[in-house]
């Protein structure tokens, strides 16, 4: 039986884009197919995208219910009815299964299907060039308009030869459509797992995640803040641009200054920006917040980042800090005492006048030298324990990198010259660094310091170098040199080639931290022994202001 | 002549105030702890104060707050004295009349910074 009847097929076509959800879509059409076309069986079946399989999409069987296809399941392209119908784009009528033209018409025999027609579902759609979910910009993504078939519909009789060009007819006028609408529910189901996905990843995060305006208006906030601040999202829906006063007072001024610079464009992005806000119970809640404006047409509307709850390290941060304060005191204070009772013993005693003798003179320089190296040696320790325990930060500011090296030669000068040393540099003048001033400070008077020491009626030479990789900064010398010994270990904390040369042996280690604090490296070199040593720093670009011209 | 008030608890540490501030010309009293200290101002007020910042009961840092909120020390220079580095109570500096002197410090060190006062 095969009847034309115009209603029906304009009823199967309003179906077909009534929902997105094609199970559903399927039902109601499979109904109303069923009125006009004669079937036993009706499979759907989709090419995955490797093309060497098919994916059973819909099925449905009048003869049985457990068949030999299942919904869901893939099945391989070769040999089967699929198969050719893909490949030649057109219809494909199987009269009698029982002639096992296909691999599959030999299961389907077994199920009582005699005869077969598959034609094929051919999208005519757009296809974007390059595939991007949101916001697509046409002048950006070329849309192409091409065929592609996206796998086929497939009727199934208990009659041989029971499908003809009759049918073929019909379905050619349904097929298209039917296409259209697979694809776009395919489309429609990728938009929406991805924008499950990214929703998951937001809303599980346990970090805040935020979108807002330029008025302070949050159009994205994800459930993290109730567990962090105790307010929940929708305070912040609602709250318009009041948020700021959530912030601990003292550092209110601060995270606005720091907000405006963003929305002004004065910064490209905030890092680990950590400011305080009141929980609503009350506690204080610590926050690193990391931010990039949002913009469009190159106008910037808001700004989108993430707060982390830092509140458990600062209290860490905090017992450390208070640790290393009591040990410092604890070792410098008696320290002090023996250096202020060596002050009181040479003034009480009139040291260094005509008439001391010289068995007190030395007595009192091998106190007060002694006294001195311990105090360094303290200093360094306590110097790398807190740079060790993550407590220290970088005090960023801008200066004038020559200014800084002149600083250092000027304050090393005296004990070079005393070794018969000269120091030089080429720092252009123009140099603007962005780091610790006084962490870098530390760094140079180390490295010369230490040039300086191995060094006797020699050059030291302090010079820079802008490369791809940043910036580097060497302090070149010509005295003793490493072995390949001491280059493996020159930075290794209480690591000393001359056990009998004064020092802690921490410098190096300490200066190490300071330039990993920068997130820069450094490293020695030297021809070996007695060729000279030359140490490097390198610190990325971000540590360069500019270089005024 | 000018009176001086130092908040010490280390008894070694007073004999070298005792020891540097001989001579000069002030009146010197000596608080062996931050109770005491405070007792003293009560009674009293100074020209300038010397604070240890590590003591028991109340330490200098805490006493310098107190001072700064009590209307008769309001205006009253104070320098804190410690073995600490400078920078930790760099902060204060915004209070006003302060400064740190770091321990060891010498004679001169110790007039000098008295002297920017008084």
């Amino acid at each position: 039986m095969f009847t034309y009847n115009k209603d029906t097929f304009l009823n199967i076509n309003k179906i077909i884009f009534s929902s997105l959800d094609i199970r559903e879509v399927y039902q109601t059409m499979s109904n109303e197919l069923s009125k006009i076309i004669d079937f036993d069986r009706l499979t759907i079946t989709l090419i995955t995208e490797d093309n060497n399989l098919y994916e059973a999409f819909v099925v449905q069987s009048k003869t049985r219910e457990d068949t030999y296809i299942k919904e869901g399941d893939l099945y391989p392209m070769k040999d089967s009815l699929m198969e050719k119908v893909v490949q030649s784009r057109k219809p494909v009528i199987v009269d009698d299964t029982a002639k096992s033209q296909f691999a599959t018409d030999v299961f389907l025999f077994k199920e009582g299907i005699r005869s077969r027609l598959g034609f094929p579902l051919v999208y005519k759609g757009c296809i974007m060039k390059h595939q991007k979910l949101f916001h697509i910009d046409e002048k950006k993504y070329p849309i192409e308009f091409k065929e592609r078939i996206i796998g086929s519909i497939n009727f199934g009789s208990r009659q041989k030869r029971h499908y003809s060009k009759k049918h073929v007819d019909f379905v050619s006028k349904i097929a298209p459509q039917l296409a259209m609408a697979i694809e776009n529910t395919r489309l429609f189901n990728r938009i929406k797992d991805a924008e499950e996905k990214y929703r998951n990843v937001v809303e599980s995060s346990p970090d805040i995640i935020f979108e807002c305006t330029s008025d302070g208006k949050f159009f994205l906030i994800n459930p993290s803040v109730e567990k962090i601040l105790g307010y929940s999202v929708h305070y912040f829906y609602d709250a318009g641009g009041s948020i700021l006063s959530l912030c601990h007072t003292d550092d209110q001024g601060q995270v606005l200054r720091e907000i405006l610079q963003l929305l002004h464009g004065e910064k490209d992005s905030l890092m680990d920006f950590e400011f305080r806000v009141v929980h609503k119970k009350g506690n204080i809640v610590w926050l690193s917040l990391e931010a990039i404006p949002i913009k469009q047409d190159n106008k910037i509307i808001g700004i989108e980042g993430f707060c982390r709850d830092i509140t458990d390290r600062k209290k860490l941060d905090e017992l450390k800090n208070s640790l290393i304060r009591d040990v410092t005191h604890e070792l410098k204070t008696p320290v002090a005492k023996m250096e202020m009772a060596i002050d009181m013993y040479r003034r009480s005693f009139a040291i260094e006048s005509e008439s001391t003798g010289e068995k007190e003179l030395h007595l009192y320089n091998l106190l007060q030298n002694n006294v001195s190296r311990l105090k360094n040696i303290i200093r360094n320790v306590l110097d790398i324990s807190r740079l060790e325990s993550g407590v220290e930060r970088l005090n960023i500011s801008d200066f004038t990198f020559v200014e800084l090296v002149d600083q250092v030669i000027h304050e090393l000068n005296p004990i070079a010259i005393q070794k018969g040393n000269t120091i030089t540099h080429q720092i252009p003048a123009t140099i603007i660094l962005k780091a610790d001033r006084e962490k870098m400070y530390y760094l140079l008077v180390n490295l010369v310091g230490n040039a300086i020491k191995f060094t006797s009626h020699g050059r030291i030479d302090i010079s820079f170098m802008i490369t791809p990789y940043g910036f580097e900064v060497s302090v070149k010398d010509t005295g003793k040199g490493l072995d390949d010994e001491a280059i493996k270990h020159a930075f290794d904390k209480f690591y000393k080639e001359t056990p009998s040369i004064p020092g802690s042996g921490i410098g190096l280690a300490i200066s190490k931290n300071i330039v990993e604090l920068h997130n820069g490296c450094i490293w020695a070199e030297s021809g070996g022994k007695g060729k000279g040593a030359k140490f490097t720093f390198r610190f990325p670009t971000c540590h360069l202001m500019k270089q005024a011209t | 002549m000018k009176d001086l008030l130092i908040v010490e608890d280390d008894p070694e540490m007073q004999e070298f105030y005792r020891d540097m501030l001989k001579g000069e010309q002030f009146s010197v009293t000596y608080a062996s702890d931050g109770e005491e200290g405070l007792k003293e101002m009560k009674g009293k007020k100074y020209d300038l104060v010397i604070l240890d910042i590590l003591m028991e009961n109340i330490t200098g840092d805490r006493l310098f707050a107190l001072l700064r909120k009590d209307k008769h020390y309001k205006e009253v220079p104070v320098i804190m004295a410690s073995s600490l580095d400078k920078q930790t109570y760099q902060c204060f500096q915004a209070l006003g009349k302060v400064s740190f002197l770091e321990k060891p410090f010498t004679k001169e060190m110790l007039i000098t910074e008295i002297n920017k006062y008084l």
